[in-house]
């Protein structure tokens, strides 16, 4: 168990930059997620921690000790490869040993180790097969027993769910989180799908071009997005431009804007940098905003009214695209309510939108 | 009906004949070189069990195997050395070829492949001349494997090179982050991941260093038989049983090691060789 740190963490290949000025404080025990899109660098900062790229710039702590020259043999790391990476020679009980029988331990205490091991990922039965012989996930599983055995202080996960199917990446996702959390060890986990992210971190650190836009909370990334790209990135945001006309509130949530945008005033959160004059993105998410019953709240403040363009049902949710005075409106309905909307297309319908909030515009 | 079916039916027939006779022509085709290529191992295993009252038996191989067994042994010995140091040499190398990027890589590997290019004439007169002035080894055993070696390396280098290159990296760096230091490793991960690839190497240099002869003539001493020298020593002075048996003994010890590499492992690793 570590605490692990990252300073000002820099990787470039020629010119390309791949990871630029990272920084990350990772408390012991502490369950952390890179997600961004592909070839924003967060591989490249995983594979650095566990010492498989040197590092062009920067320094990586695990708790006092900077280990920048220490070799991957002997940072004590769990890593989970995309491709599982079973050594295809060895059984199961074979790839499980291999970390502890490289450090030389003793061979009665290896095998009580296998033994406990294939016990927790319920694969005592296979302990002979080959890994060709195992399925997808079962493959998975023997990687993460693997892994644990020799009792890493980090663990890291580089998509180890990716190549499997939606199912099984659902049950795995959730085996993982367990598993640290039982173990209570340090978790640097990678990841392009959000939900993933969101299920399973204590933080997220969005990734984009090499660096670190916003790192926080699932409910900070969710709902007080820091720039455009997390915004578009994370979820499904409806983007209105706007102007702040004034500061309502006072600090922190309370500290609300009013903003003038093409189709309605509406309120919003308004992070510390919004001043009044500022022009900026108002930002709400399809699934925070509210389909009013016939007309009710017409006349209350944020709230807009349009005309149902489009309706797609995709089981547990509606999508409608609803047009507003000309701007289409993304929402998403998922209670009971949703199977009334179905061929409702042409309907006038009124919406409240919730938890909207503000990112500055870039220039240019 | 009856004469639009009885007519389809002769069309039938004969389209059957025809396919027919086209299988025959194509089986005859192909036994026909088969045979051709076969004739001279089957004429010499023949010649090789003929008795000198005129019948057949196995007398020859008995006499060979005690006049010849030495020059076998040899034989196996020079193999068995030549392919210890080409792995020695080769893996390593292989390793960096394909693991690392240096000025030059191409051009390097295009020139230590031209000893396969060499005529083995040539390549024996420049041994014995490179020998005979600078390390003072002409005609011994040292000698000879060291010429086997410049001769047949790169038939060891390449298999391993396109092994090593069809192995994902992964491996090694899934044994790393459990702890295992370079040569756990190699040894634990790579080389068995390898086997394939080194076995094709190895069977390529046992076949072409078992039965050498031209640079043997050049550089082997007169205290150094091998077999294949004896069997073209014995020819110039006639063609006897024994020659023969000593000359099928050679070929089945290479049909089996050949053929059972193919049993293990397919024709995969020895794509682009000579002997595919």
């Amino acid at each position: 168990m570590a605490r692990v740190r990252l300073v000002n963490v820099t990787k470039t290949y020629g010119h390309t930059v791949a990871v630029d000025n990272v920084s990350a404080d990772i408390q012991q025990g502490e369950f952390i997620t890179l997600l961004g899109p592909s070839g924003c660098g967060k591989t490249t900062t995983l594979r650095m921690v566990a010492g498989l790229i040197d590092l062009t710039d920067g320094e990586i702590w695990f708790d006092d000790r900077m280990v920048n020259n220490v070799p991957t043999h002997r940072r004590h790391i769990g890593l989970a490869f995309q491709s599982h990476a079973l050594f295809p020679h060895m059984s199961v009980a074979k790839n499980i040993a291999f970390g502890l029988s490289v450090k030389g331990v003793d061979k009665k205490q290896i095998k009580n180790r296998v033994e406990e091991m294939l016990d927790m990922i319920e694969l005592t039965a296979y302990a002979d097969r080959m890994p060709a012989q195992l399925s997808g996930g079962q493959q998975q599983r023997v990687a993460l027993a693997r892994m644990l055995a020799t009792d890493p202080q980090v663990l890291l996960f580089d998509e180890p769910l990716s190549a499997l199917d939606r199912n099984l990446r659902d049950t795995l996702k959730y085996s993982i989180l367990e598993l640290q959390r039982r173990t209570k060890k340090t978790a640097i986990y990678v990841t392009h799908d959000q939900s993933e992210a969101f299920a399973i971190s204590d933080r997220i650190f969005v990734m984009n071009l090499g660096r670190i836009e916003q790192a926080g909370t699932q409910l900070d990334i969710y709902l007080r997005p820091a720039s455009e790209f997390v915004a578009h990135f994370v979820g499904d945001n409806n983007t209105l431009n706007g102007t702040v006309m004034s500061i309502d509130g006072v600090s922190g949530e309370t500290r609300t804007a009013t903003v003038k945008t093409s189709i309605a005033m509406l309120t919003a959160f308004a992070p510390p940098d919004i001043r009044a004059g500022d022009e900026v993105l108002a930002l709400a998410r399809p699934e925070n905003i509210d389909i009013l019953p016939n007309g009710a709240g017409a006349e209350g403040p944020d709230v807009l009214t349009g005309i149902v363009d489009q309706i797609v049902f995709e089981g547990p949710t509606v999508r409608l695209v609803v047009d507003v005075n000309g701007t289409p409106i993304k929402v998403t309905s998922s209670g009971h309510e949703r199977l009334e909307l179905l061929h409702k297309e042409s309907m006038r319908v009124n919406l409240r939108l919730q938890d909207v909030t503000l990112v500055k515009q870039v220039e240019g | 009906m009856s004469a639009i079916a009885a007519q389809s039916t002769r069309r039938e027939g004969f389209r059957f004949r025809r396919r027919w006779i086209g299988d025959v022509v194509a089986h005859g085709y192909i036994w026909f070189w088969l045979a051709l290529f076969a004739l001279p191992f089957v004429a010499t295993t023949i010649h090789s069990l003929e008795l000198p009252d005129g019948g057949y038996g196995f007398d020859a191989y008995r006499f060979a195997w005690g006049s010849f067994r030495g020059d076998l042994m040899t034989s196996f010995k020079v193999t068995g050395l030549t392919i210890v140091i080409n792995l020695l040499l080769s893996v390593p190398a292989a390793y960096a070829f394909v693991r690392y990027t240096f000025p030059g890589k191409r051009a390097l590997l295009s020139i230590l492949n031209l000893s396969l290019y060499t005529p083995a004439a040539v390549m024996g007169l420049s041994l014995l001349i490179t020998y005979a002035f600078l390390f003072h080894i002409p005609r011994s055993v040292t000698g000879l494997v060291a010429a086997y070696v410049v001769g047949s390396y790169p038939l060891m280098l390449i298999p391993i090179i396109v092994a090593l290159r069809d192995l994902p990296t992964v491996y090694e760096e899934a044994a790393k982050t459990l702890g295992a230091n370079r040569l756990q490793s190699l040894i634990r991960i790579e080389l068995p991941l390898l086997g394939p690839g080194i076995s094709a190497g190895v069977l390529l240099t046992f076949v072409i260093i078992f039965n050498e002869f031209l640079v043997t003539l050049f550089i082997a001493g007169p205290n150094t038989q091998t077999a294949a020298l004896r069997v073209y020593g014995l020819t110039r002075t006639g063609f006897l049983p024994t020659t023969a048996a000593l000359a099928a003994i050679m070929q089945f010890v290479s049909f089996l090691v050949v053929l059972s590499f193919f049993k293990f492992f397919g024709s995969r690793y020895l794509k682009g060789t000579y002997l595919i």
